[in-house]
């Protein structure tokens, strides 16, 4: 409360300056402008903000929550208590209104980017597919808006260094950027930092001169990454270990993605479209046992490309009472993935030998495996192709806007997948020599839906700064396949078939993983939500609170057992209860923002099939979310400027698992820059989580061990932006 | 008179072929049996129920895989065990009899001399399976009617 008192005390006292302007943000498919929206929206014009990623909008928006672990494949985004860190988002992604379809490449850094719009809550009847937890917008700087050279070079600790360099000349736009890290996380094994980062990205972005009635653009975009990653540390039930793993953890990726869109505006219709194309390759390498044993090993390369397609029709002409749009969006992807998992000697020992002849008498006899590496080779292509009709109208009557709107999806979705091992084994004594058992696991799975979303708002002007909403809305999240248990699987019915093949069966528990376990299902939520938006000359404020009831909500679980891999799988039933406030002031030479969220997500039914976890809180997210930023501006001279900011986030309480035995705490991570700003010439100095000691910020399992991950350490940069 | 005839010799045809008995001489190649072994462990008897056992005649010889038994109440793991190498004799009605007194069966891969079968006795046909036979110091029995 302390924050928003002082927020509008300061709005009544000191003098107002505007960095608002509601003219600059659009959601681009919408009838209404953005400020008289039924749904909460949360505006941030990152150039200004200098925000360099997405994982540092988490907890800057309310509800936002983006942990920054493992490699910029993980991409985990939680919202209103949904989210997973596998598979399909819970956030759709637009790039200058081309949807960014595959989560892998969702990690990006913000070139360019000048601003980042996200519209709360289930976002699918106008967007589409994963836009359950909202819909996130990027908006990259455009040569209409911005013309000339602007160069960036920053280098800070843990040896990072960021360069930066763009041209805006006449209709055309090029972007290039260099980032370095040095790494933050020292692995004990090998002596050296484990994520130490390397990539590049390029942007042309041409805008011809619009005419009356045409409008085009095309964007260009391709990057490239090499990193290390996954600095996670083992959790004894006491304390977190330093990372310690022997093997290769890395991450490469090349993404390229060209979109362009295209308005027509005629007398009797506006037509709007846009289409792309999305080529992604990458491959991952880690050691999934994250010790210095060598147990087992995963490689996961992929390649993608998708194609969008989406036309969007208004009527001409301008209706005071009735503003329709309809829309026809059409997508298709292949994706080919090359999954093999390394068993490795240790490996081969503990977690299936010792596992085997644990329950063999050793006066029987007992099972060896003479391979000094057991690979189980698994080769996935995935289709996944999808239409969708929509249609939204939007109702005016004085000061009343209702909002009506319903979209049929449609996705069909096929997975065929090879997967094959070989053993070389032999039951000592009785066996005199080795046999080989092959094995080989190949066939198709296919999932369709067809599903309706509706959504139905309404929104009363009570004055021409306050608007007051109420909406009901439903979104959904694609279903998909679970291609990580199929190493799992495999190695099950290796081991069942070796045993069978020796005549030896086991009186054990079956705990194997079937092929069932293979899909998991679409998740869908309704989303019931009041709020209000309150804008007077440099103040403006967001506040909601919102019911969401989720069906199928997709988690990410350890198997049963002595298992290697994760797997989604679906929950019954799940709601969540939360509030979430956003607040922005903007004096002449002072601004604050604010940002705070509750969120309250428990499972309503969800019996695991061992535990019954009806009532608990959904893991991974956090209660509360909060940013508190002040920005001051001093004038030094005609010609100079000094300012300075700091930042105050922090999320939880959360739990780990499904079980909330484990239970992480609230965390605050203070952040400060300092800036000198001539005409074209600009030096900061940033600091970001200026904490002593780091904190989780991600858990696992694997093979029965406890993991986590910490927070990056307090870091310092120092830089220069020049504009020319 | 023609159509008389087929009628009449399609007749002896079906009854013929509904007269096919299933006791009849046991086929040469695999044939399974379900039914109850018995091992006679510490003085008393420890009931296998429901196991499969594999009866494969072959000339003179034939051999016997008893699927997924458990000699002892304690044993872990049930195994299969193949009793190589009988001795066969066809006998009238289709009735085999066999036996063998010494031989090392064969399990978990290989040779499996801790159970070495001694004194096989028994009989086979198109009904049933019966045998008695020392395994290893394990009294043990078989009493099975053949799985159609």
């Amino acid at each position: 409360m302390i924050p928003v008192f002082l927020s509008v005390l300061l709005a009544v006292v000191l003098p107002v300056r505007d960095t608002l302007p509601a003219a600059t943000v659009r959601a681009f498919k919408d009838n209404l402008p953005v400020e008289k929206l039924a749904s909460p929206v949360s505006n941030i014009r990152v150039d200004e903000a200098a925000i360099p990623d997405q994982a540092e909008l988490s907890d800057r928006i309310p509800s936002l929550y983006i942990p920054r672990y493992g490699a910029s494949l993980t991409s985990t985004i939680y919202l209103r208590g949904f989210g997973s860190r596998m598979d399909n988002p819970v956030l759709g992604l637009y790039l200058d209104g081309i949807p960014v379809l595959d989560k892998n490449a969702y990690d990006l850094d913000f070139l360019d980017i000048r601003q980042a719009t996200l519209l709360h809550g289930p976002q699918a009847t106008l967007y589409g597919r994963n836009a359950l937890g909202g819909l996130l917008s990027l908006q990259t700087v455009s040569p209409r808006s911005a013309q000339g050279l602007r160069l960036t070079a920053e280098g800070g600790t843990a040896f990072t260094a960021r360069i930066q360099a763009s041209l805006y000349k006449g209709d055309h736009g090029f972007s290039a950027a260099f980032r370095h890290g040095g790494g933050f996380f020292r692995n004990q094994f090998t002596g050296r930092m484990c994520d130490p980062y390397d990539g590049a990205m390029l942007r042309w972005k041409w805008t011809p001169r619009a005419t009356d009635r045409y409008q085009f653009e095309q964007i260009l975009q391709a990057s490239f990454s090499r990193e290390g990653g996954f600095a996670y540390g083992r959790y004894d039930g006491q304390a977190i270990h330093p990372v310690n793993y022997n093997d290769e953890g890395s991450y490469g990726r090349f993404t390229l993605l060209s979109g362009g869109r295209f308005q027509y505006r005629g007398d009797k219709v506006r037509l709007e479209s846009a289409a792309s194309v999305q080529l992604l390759a990458d491959d991952m390498r880690m050691d999934q046992d994250f010790t210095p044993e060598s147990i087992f090993t995963l490689r996961q390369r992929q390649r993608s490309g998708s194609v969008t397609a989406e036309v969007l029709l208004r009527p001409g002409g301008t209706f005071a009472h009735w503003r329709p749009v309809t829309g026809l969006f059409l997508f298709g992807q292949v994706k080919s993935l090359f999954a093999p998992v390394l068993f490795k000697r240790e490996g081969i020992q503990s977690l299936i030998l010792d596992n085997a002849n644990a329950h063999i008498p050793s006066d029987i006899g007992q099972l060896a495996i003479w391979n000094e590496t057991l690979p189980i080779d698994s080769d996935f292509t995935l289709y996944t192709g999808g239409a969708a009709l929509f249609h939204e109208s939007v109702f005016s009557w004085g000061r009343w806007h209702l909002t009506a709107g319903l979209r049929l999806d449609c996705e069909l979705a096929a997975m065929q997948y090879d997967c094959r091992s070989a053993v070389d084994y032999q039951f000592v004594p009785i066996m005199t020599a080795p046999k080989t058992y092959r094995l080989s696991y190949a066939g198709t799975a296919s999932h369709a839906h067809l599903v309706l979303l509706p959504k139905l708002s309404l929104s009363f002007e009570a004055s021409e700064s306050l608007l007051l909403y109420a909406t009901l809305s439903k979104g959904f999240r694609a279903g998909g396949f679970n291609t990580q248990i199929f190493s799992d699987i495999l190695q099950n019915q290796m081991m069942n078939g070796l045993m069978e093949e020796l005549g030896v069966y086991l009186d054990r528990p079956s705990v194997s993983i079937g092929a069932d376990a293979t899909q998991y299902k679409p998740e869908s939520a309704w989303n019931q939500e009041i709020g209000l938006r309150f804008r007077k000359d440099g103040f403006a404020l967001e506040a909601s609170a919102y019911r969401m009831d989720g069906v199928n909500q997709q988690l990410t679980v350890f198997p049963p057992g002595q298992s290697t891999g994760r797997m989604m799988t679906n929950a019954g039933r799940s709601r969540s209860l939360g509030a979430e406030v956003e607040m922005h002031y903007a004096a002449t030479r002072f601004s604050a923002d604010l940002a705070y969220a509750f969120c309250d997500a428990r499972f309503v039914r969800y019996e695991s099939g061992t535990a019954d976890y009806s009532g608990k809180r959904v893991p991974y997210v956090p209660a509360h979310t909060l940013y508190a930023g002040l920005s001051w501006r001093q004038s030094l001279g005609s010609r100079l400027m000094l300012l300075l900011r700091a930042d105050l986030r922090g999320n939880g309480p959360l739990y780990w698992n499904e079980e909330n035995s484990l239970r992480e705490g609230f965390h605050l991570s203070p952040g400060a820059r300092i800036s000198l700003q001539f005409p074209k010439m600009e030096f900061f100095l940033r600091g970001d989580r200026l904490l002593p000691h780091p904190y989780p910020v991600f858990y696992f399992k694997s093979v029965g061990r406890e993991f986590f991950a910490l927070s990056r350490p307090a870091s310092l940069s120092l830089g220069v932006n020049l504009k020319f | 008179m023609k159509t008389k005839l087929l009628v009449l010799a399609f007749c002896l045809v079906s009854l013929t072929a509904c007269h096919t008995p299933i006791d009849g001489p046991l086929a040469p190649g695999e044939n399974y049996y379900l039914g109850t072994v018995s091992v006679l462990y510490e003085g008393e008897y420890f009931n296998n129920e429901d196991i499969k056992v594999l009866f494969s005649p072959e000339g003179d010889r034939a051999s016997i895989t008893l699927h997924r038994i458990r000699f002892v109440p304690k044993m872990p793991v049930r195994i299969d065990v193949t009793i190589p190498d009988i001795q066969l004799q066809e006998g009238v009605d289709g009735v085999f009899t066999f036996s063998c007194t010494n031989v090392i069966p064969l399990a978990l891969g290989g040779k499996y001399p801790r159970y070495t079968v001694t004194d096989l006795k028994g009989s086979a046909d198109a009904q049933r399976l019966s045998f008695s036979l020392n395994f290893g110091d394990y009294p043990t029995s078989f009493t099975g009617t053949l799985m159609q």
